[in-house]
């Protein structure tokens, strides 16, 4: 029933009718700031779990400054900024975090990680410790001061982490794979490998645990354990690629050349992106005597990983057989530059007469 | 047809093919040409003989075959069809540096005519040999021994060949791990041998008969030269002849560099026609003029191929025994006083020498290696390279060939290795070369190459990057909280008077009632706020009235934050009683006055908008004049209105007119207020 007037102006209000309006109006625009800022937010989470870490900066510090109270903004724009690796923005966003949540653990922990990233141990050191006094009971921080302390090679300090970590809750797999992890760096395998299991039996579904299981026992010589373990992790991983690569490692350590191309082969296929699979495949093939394909397979390794020292001497093995020793000789020499003990024990014997 | 037959008529020839000698009786066309060739042929073979002679006492023949084959090359070019000539060049070219040009020689030779000569299946046998078919060259070494029945020192040649077959067919099959390439920029079509390389492998020496500006010798050979080059840039640089004092018009070769790279070993020709050692050394960037090396060394012999060991104390060389028969053997002496150049009397290094040539020589700077070249032991033809390794207590080890692809069925000899032991040079007459001996590089694989393999593990479980915590969670938006102020007022719709009503507001995106209230009964307002960016329906119910429902839209914004709507409503009680104070009429009279319009329009609508509605028109008067003309009044004056009505399209079956007179006041007539109240149109719902 079309009649009724609609009218927008405000001359028929009382002075009360006034100020009520007027007051609408500052919630409205309070309202906007509020919601303009959640959104924000919002959006800052999905971009962070796009991965699209400066753009969630950017969001979440537009949400920040819409709304000075929102300090989950703060502290998720702190975490972008570490995930993004801009640590010394992160320092700056967890500080005024703190300013308004002093006693906020999660953020000292965010802020060791920070100045983990930024290899100041010392600081990060500092942090965890207060993030672990403020929650002495998270086994979190200690988790990652003792990988902290396991980047810093004291694995003797890590250890004592990662125990304090299984003590506060056992059912923590992590902890025993990276306890094992730093026996493994003293030379302890046994130890490790018992860790390494524990690990597999809190949480049987961690291939990298098995596969570091199989590492271990490559080191020990136990090759025919080691192919096991490598099996575990592929039963639980199908596509891990690590795992078909070492096992194609420990089967040229037992002489198995076709087993091992054909794991370097599959490591491949999980991964087509994986340098270190071509790499010892062109190893295979150069101790299988086929020297063109050992350097296409080199070729191939450098070309997604131009730092792989491993690759290179590969190469210049394949080159030398193939007549053409310069080249052998400037990879040797390249495979020295990256570090490789082999590159400069080849260049040395083999180059300049 | 034609093909086959073709065919045929060339294997006949094959098969029969002609051994055309030397008689005049086969050159009768050109009587000038054939005595011109059997001079030729004979002058060859004077030379022939005599190499064959030297050859025979392990001595050089070059020299004689030469110049045999001189005079054999214009037999040739005359009549290349004798099995003879063909077997006599073979035999010169099979004991010259360019032994390979012997091959098509001797095998034509055979072809022609098997039994040419007492040796032809001995050298046949070396023609097969030198292309590396041991088998078959054993079979005819071992024919030529059932045929050759004298009991002379040919005899230890034959046992030779028939040990280098059986070595050979080893050693091709087992090759060992080096490559062996042509190095050109060092050889020549000419004599190049004797290399001897620097520590550093910057420079080599060579001793080479290119052309060098001398006379050349009545075979057209030149005398040997020492030559050096310098590595730049991974190429050596055309070999120029060596600074200072030491070529000379007669032989110079060189024998060793000392591994200080100051002074070297070399052998020249002295006065009497052999050859010497000597040592130079280098001051700046020339070499002094050489000095004979010791006199115990120097004898009438010739002593070359001198090598230094690694700690100056002992020489080894290679000399040769005058009369003797086994070529040159491995020498060694001892330094009695250094200064003075005293050397003990030399004694041969007997594991090392062989019945036939041994020599040159090297000394690894290890002292524990030594390198010989020897035609002798289980060479697998002309001169091979042999290792053998210093015994405690003194001696070497029986010489173990290098193998192939070092050594071929061809003279392989001289051996200068790099510091590291990858390289080698060694002089070589090979197929491949430019000709004569050239520099050929051996390039030792080493031990067989153990790739690198690459392994990553996750030894931290957060793989090297700390764990983080989760973010904190997404927050629910507020939904859009824009508000917009609702205010309002009912009444209704004729009399415009306040109505007392309920009001549900509905959002119509959710469904949802979400405001109800009651309009104040006094004025009929209302005020609330409202969320805007919405789409609301109001739904308005009051006693006796018509139920209302209207739909608007409060859009998104800021210039919508104040709505003010007037809800009309319209009265259809049954029994209601509506008066139409904006009716007028003139006075006594019942035509309506136009300013009446607007109220009866307003009628008009109602009932057009309730098309149930069933008034009944009432007129009413006030107690002034006749009772009777009153009613009169008052029907005409509601008739009026009623045909108004119809005229405006109302049914009038809907209508009622009645004029009440002065009969229902509704206020009292004493005033003059009160009567004009009582003077009314009034319509009273009858059904609705």
């Amino acid at each position: 029933m079309p009649f009724a007037g609609f009218s927008q102006g405000d001359d028929d209000l009382t002075p009360e009718e006034r100020a009520y309006r007027d007051s609408i109006g500052a919630l409205n625009e309070s309202n906007a700031a509020i919601a303009a800022s959640q959104k924000a937010y919002n959006a800052g989470i999905d971009l962070f779990k796009s991965k699209n870490y400066s753009g969630a900066i950017a969001k979440f510090s537009e949400a920040y400054s819409g709304d000075p109270n929102f300090t989950p903004a703060l502290y998720n724009k702190a975490m972008a900024e570490n995930m993004a690796e801009k640590y010394d923005d992160a320092i700056k966003t967890l500080g005024q975090l703190m300013e308004k949540k002093p006693t906020m653990a999660k953020a000292y922990f965010q802020r060791a990680r920070s100045y983990q990233g930024l290899k100041d141990y010392a600081k990060a050191e500092a942090d965890y410790l207060k993030s672990i006094s403020l929650e002495p009971t998270n086994p979190k921080a200690y988790y990652n001061f003792g990988t902290l302390k396991f980047t810093q090679q004291d694995y003797d300090g890590a250890i004592k982490q990662f125990t304090k970590v299984i003590e506060l809750d056992a059912t923590n797999a992590f902890a025993y794979n990276d306890r094992g992890s730093c026996y493994r760096m003293q030379d302890k395998y046994p130890q490790a490998v018992l860790d390494y299991e524990e690990a597999a039996r809190k949480n049987p579904n961690l291939a990298f645990v098995l596969n570091n299981i199989g590492t271990t026992k490559t080191k020990m010589k136990l090759y025919d354990d080691a192919i096991k373990a490598f099996n575990r992790a592929l039963a639980v991983d199908p596509k891990f690629a690590l795992a078909f690569n070492n096992r194609g490692v420990t089967q040229m350590k037992m002489n198995k050349v076709d087993a091992a191309v054909m794991d370097f082969t599959k490591a491949i296929e999980a991964d087509p992106n994986y340098a270190p699979a071509y790499a010892n495949r062109s190893g295979a093939y150069f101790k299988q005597k086929k020297y063109d394909e050992a350097k296409k397979d080199a070729d191939k390794a450098i070309s997604i990983d131009p730092k792989l020292a491993d690759a290179y001497v590969n190469r210049g093995n394949a080159k030398e057989m193939l007549r053409d020793l310069d080249g052998a000789c400037d990879d040797w020499h390249k495979a020295k530059e990256l570090g490789s003990e082999k590159g400069k024990g080849y260049y040395a014997g083999n180059c300049n007469e | 047809m034609k093909k086959l037959f073709a065919l045929a008529i060339v294997l006949q020839s094959a098969l029969f093919a002609q051994d055309i000698e030397f008689k005049a009786t086969n050159f009768k066309e050109d009587k000038e040409g054939f005595k011109v060739a059997e001079e030729n042929l004979k002058l060859g073979t004077e030379q022939y003989v005599l190499g064959n002679t030297e050859l025979f006492m392990v001595r050089d023949p070059e020299l004689f075959y030469r110049k045999a084959l001189q005079f054999f090359e214009k037999c040739d070019k005359f009549n290349p069809n004798s099995s003879e000539l063909n077997f006599k060049m073979g035999v010169c070219y099979a004991n010259i540096s360019e032994r390979e040009k012997c091959i098509p020689y001797l095998k034509k030779a055979f072809t022609l005519n098997p039994l040419i000569d007492p040796f032809m299946n001995y050298y046949y046998g070396f023609a097969l040999q030198l292309e590396g078919d041991f088998a078959k060259a054993s079979e005819y070494y071992e024919k030529f021994e059932l045929e050759y029945n004298k009991a002379d020192r040919f005899g230890k040649f034959v046992k030779q060949r028939k040990t280098e077959c059986t070595a050979g067919k080893t050693l091709i099959a087992t090759p060992v791990r080096a490559w062996v390439d042509h190095v050109p920029d060092l050889s020549s079509e000419y004599d190049d041998y004797s290399p001897t390389v620097t520590m550093d492998g910057e420079e080599i020496l060579i001793t080479s008969d290119r052309p060098n500006g001398h006379t050349a010798n009545e075979v057209g050979r030149y005398d040997d030269d020492i030559y050096s080059s310098m590595m730049y840039d991974g190429k050596w640089q055309t070999p120029k002849p060596i600074k200072g004092p030491i070529n000379t018009v007669k032989d110079d070769v060189v024998s060793n560099y000392h591994y200080s790279g100051n002074r070297m070993l070399m052998a020249k020709m002295n006065d009497a026609g052999n050859m010497d050692i000597y040592e130079s050394f280098l001051t700046g960037a020339e070499w002094t003029a050489p000095v004979s090396f010791a006199r115990m060394i120097n004898l009438e012999s010739n002593d070359i191929y001198a090598s230094y060991d690694h700690n100056n104390r002992l020489i080894y060389y290679s000399k040769d025994k005058d009369g003797g028969t086994n070529g040159y053997d491995i020498m060694v002496s001892g330094v009695q006083n250094y200064r003075e150049r005293d050397y003990a009397m030399p004694t041969r290094e007997n594991t090392v020498s062989s019945q036939f040539n041994d020599g040159p020589i090297y000394l690894h700077p290890d002292g524990k290696r030594m390198f010989i070249c020897s035609e002798g032991f289980n060479s697998m033809g002309g001169f091979d390279i042999f290792i053998s390794y210093k015994v405690k207590g003194g001696g070497w080890t029986i010489p173990v060939n290098l193998g192939s692809p070092i050594n071929t069925p061809y003279d392989d000899f001289f051996f200068a290795a790099t510091a590291n032991g990858k390289f080698a040079y060694i002089s070589s007459n090979r197929p491949g070369g430019k000709g004569g001996y050239d520099i050929w590089k051996v390039i030792f694989w080493g031990p067989e190459k153990e790739p690198a393999y690459s392994v990553e593990d996750y030894l931290l479980a957060s793989a090297g990057k700390p764990l983080t915590d989760a973010i904190a969670d997404e927050v629910q938006v507020a939904d859009a909280v824009n508000l917009t102020v609702f205010k309002g007022i009912t009444i209704d719709h004729l009399t415009k008077k306040p109505v007392e009503s309920v009001i549900d507001i509905t959002n119509n995106v959710s469904g949802q009632v979400t405001d109800q209230f009651t309009t104040n009964s006094a004025t009929g307002k209302f005020l609330l706020s409202l969320a805007s960016g919405g789409n609301y329906g109001i739904a308005v119910k009051a006693d006796g009235y018509l139920f209302h429902s209207e739909n608007f839209n409060i859009p998104e914004g800021s210039a919508y934050n104040l709505v003010n709507k007037t809800i009309e409503l319209y009265n259809i009680k049954v029994g209601s009683k509506i008066a139409l104070r904006n009716v007028f009429f003139d006075t006594g009279k019942s035509d309506i006055r136009p300013e009446s319009n607007a109220e009866l329009d307003r009628l008009v609508q109602l009932l057009k908008d309730v098309p149930t509605l069933k008034i009944e028109l009432s007129g009413h008067t006030d107690n002034t004049g006749s009772a009777s003309a009153n009613v009169s009044l008052s029907q005409a004056r509601a008739e009026a209105v009623v045909n108004y009505l119809v005229m405006k399209g109302i049914a009038k079956n809907r209508l009622v007119a009645k004029g009440y007179g002065q009969d229902r006041p509704v206020d009292t007539n004493d005033t003059s207020d009160g009567r004009q109240n009582n003077r009314r149109t009034e319509f009273e719902i009858t059904g609705n």
